[in-house]
């Protein structure tokens, strides 16, 4: 409720920030689309029709895993507004993963509306997945997915314990940068080297976006599959583990700056 | 001075300065990387080979991160709307626009400058441009600097008009983004919508072609016509803005 009153509040700005999405996806469609504009080509282990499913399953994978306000918990702590909710009777990682829900719902009806809009304008071709068990281990890489990153953010969050001033800049390095770049909201992480590749697989990023993507495409299966739902799987207890770690240190440290 | 102001400040807190910069490397990295190995995947793109596509995004780069230097203090305009501060600088014997346009150089970028400019010009001899190419490039670039300054002066009086600037900066850089490519790869009415409407294949596209000899004195003359256009406009704009500036919270 907190979430969507907010949002609604600052409606130019939710307008604006789903329009920076759609610019987003724009330069991607038409760069994948280019590279395939012959119907016939195939590279990467991509087809035009799956490589087009691919940036339009962004989209929607974008609005559930990235949509997130714990993004402001840096400022909370950083300002010293983290002290407010200490004293309250609720804990923290819920409320703000509540608020998290909302925003991914809030958000994902309208990349519903503009996926249906940018579909009916561009008229791409689309793979649509039929096996319902793809479908269904679809549905479990997002919820690994939406967990990894409610983590990833609260980790990043905590560095303004020890250095407020960076709170803005670590989640430039890591939720901008880094996590945009190798979650594969860019660009699919198979058209790296296999090396590199390997490497970025090892990390949690690209089970961010990639994998769940390329779970619906079908593009992963058997012994890749459930490997990927493994390491997914670890990650989150690895970053649940980490987080609290983490928070128990900020919180002995922590010194209610501003208040 | 302004920007020596804006030096200090930055250069007072170094851990935050060094994760940007080390941000805006590796973003730049990551993006060159994912073009390297897409061009030698597929070796060519939109008819352009794998060196005039670097050479579109370094261009792009360039012109990005040179108004980025400039023109930072355009996005911190808003506090100064919502609480006022602005009339602090319409009574100052200074021009105002000067003032917000180019009040806060930003000294991350002035690190990342000379680095680009290296490579702009490497991949740019590659191409092995003639001296009119080379001449119509830095004509072409400069004008490209032209209408990024009309951007930029147009998103100030939006700001002034409406009280919102933060998404509108970044709808601006994600619409000049699409310019990290040539335009042609897009389909025929975005294209037209990204040359004429908001002018960033003008703006970044046509001096990358410049130096692949793609354009002639027309084409100049035609750019050059649309860069004085945009800034005939945003200044218009911004008169008109002033205009409405309603001194809040002052």
């Amino acid at each position: 409720m907190v979430s969507f009153e907010q949002e609604f509040a600052y409606r130019l700005n939710f307008v604006l920030w789903r329009v920076r999405n759609v610019f987003q996806i724009l330069l991607t469609y038409f760069l994948w689309s280019s590279v395939f504009a012959n119907p016939q080509t195939q590279i990467f282990g991509y087809d035009r029709t799956k490589i087009l499913t691919y940036v339009f399953g962004i989209m929607i994978v974008r609005a559930l895993v990235f949509s997130a306000r714990a993004m402001d918990v840096s400022q909370d702590v950083a300002h010293g507004d983290l002290s407010n909710y200490l004293l309250k009777p609720v804990s923290y990682f819920k409320y703000w993963f509540t608020r998290d829900v909302a925003s991914k719902f809030l958000n994902l009806s309208f990349a519903a509306l503009e996926f249906t809009a940018l579909f009916l304008i561009l008229k791409p071709p689309f793979f649509f997945q039929t096996n319902l068990l793809s479908l269904l281990i679809f549905l479990v890489s997002i919820i690994l997915a939406i967990l990894i990153y409610f983590l990833l953010l609260f980790i990043v969050s905590s560095t303004p314990f020890w250095v407020p001033e960076i709170a803005w800049g670590s989640h430039f390095l890591v939720t901008v940068v880094i996590i945009e770049a190798l979650s594969g909201s860019l660009f699919p992480v198979n058209i790296l080297p296999v090396g590199i590749r390997s490497v970025v697989m090892a990390t949690p990023f690209p089970y961010l976006i990639y994998f769940p993507v390329e779970v619906y495409l079908g593009n992963i299966a058997g012994a890749g599959l459930v490997g990927g739902i493994m390491v997914a799987s670890a990650w989150v207890g690895v970053l649940w583990i980490s987080l609290n770690y983490v928070w128990q240190k900020g919180l002995k440290v922590y010194q209610a700056i501003g208040r | 001075m302004m920007s020596r102001n804006s030096f200090s400040v930055v250069t007072g807190q170094k851990l935050a300065l060094s994760f940007f910069l080390v941000g805006k490397i590796i973003r730049f990295l990551f993006f060159f990387g994912f073009l390297y190995f897409l061009l030698l995947g597929t070796g060519s793109l939109a008819g352009y080979s794998d060196k005039q596509i670097i050479f579109f995004f370094l261009t792009f780069n360039l012109i990005d991160v040179v108004s980025q230097f400039l023109y930072r203090e355009v996005y911190s305009f808003r506090p100064m709307i919502i609480n006022g501060d602005f009339d602090l600088v319409l009574v100052k014997p200074i021009n105002a626009l000067f003032r917000v346009l180019m009040g806060g150089a930003d000294i991350i970028d002035l690190f990342t400058i000379p680095p680009l400019i290296i490579l702009t010009v490497y991949f740019g001899i590659l191409l092995n441009p003639n001296p009119l190419s080379i001449f119509y490039y830095l004509l072409l670039l400069l004008n490209g600097f032209l209408i990024a300054t009309g951007f930029h002066i147009m998103i100030l009086s939006f700001a002034i008009v409406t009280l919102e600037i933060d998404h509108m900066v970044m709808i601006y850089r994600d619409l000049t983004s699409l310019g990290r490519l040539p335009v042609e790869i897009y389909g025929k009415t975005l294209q037209a919508f990204l040359t004429y409407l908001i002018p960033v294949g003008i703006m970044v596209t046509l001096p990358a072609k410049a130096i692949m000899n793609l354009v002639g004195p027309a084409g100049i003359l035609t750019a050059f016509s649309v860069g004085v256009l945009t800034i005939f406009v945003a200044l218009k704009f911004w008169n008109y803005a002033l205009t409405k500036y309603s001194s809040a919270s002052s």
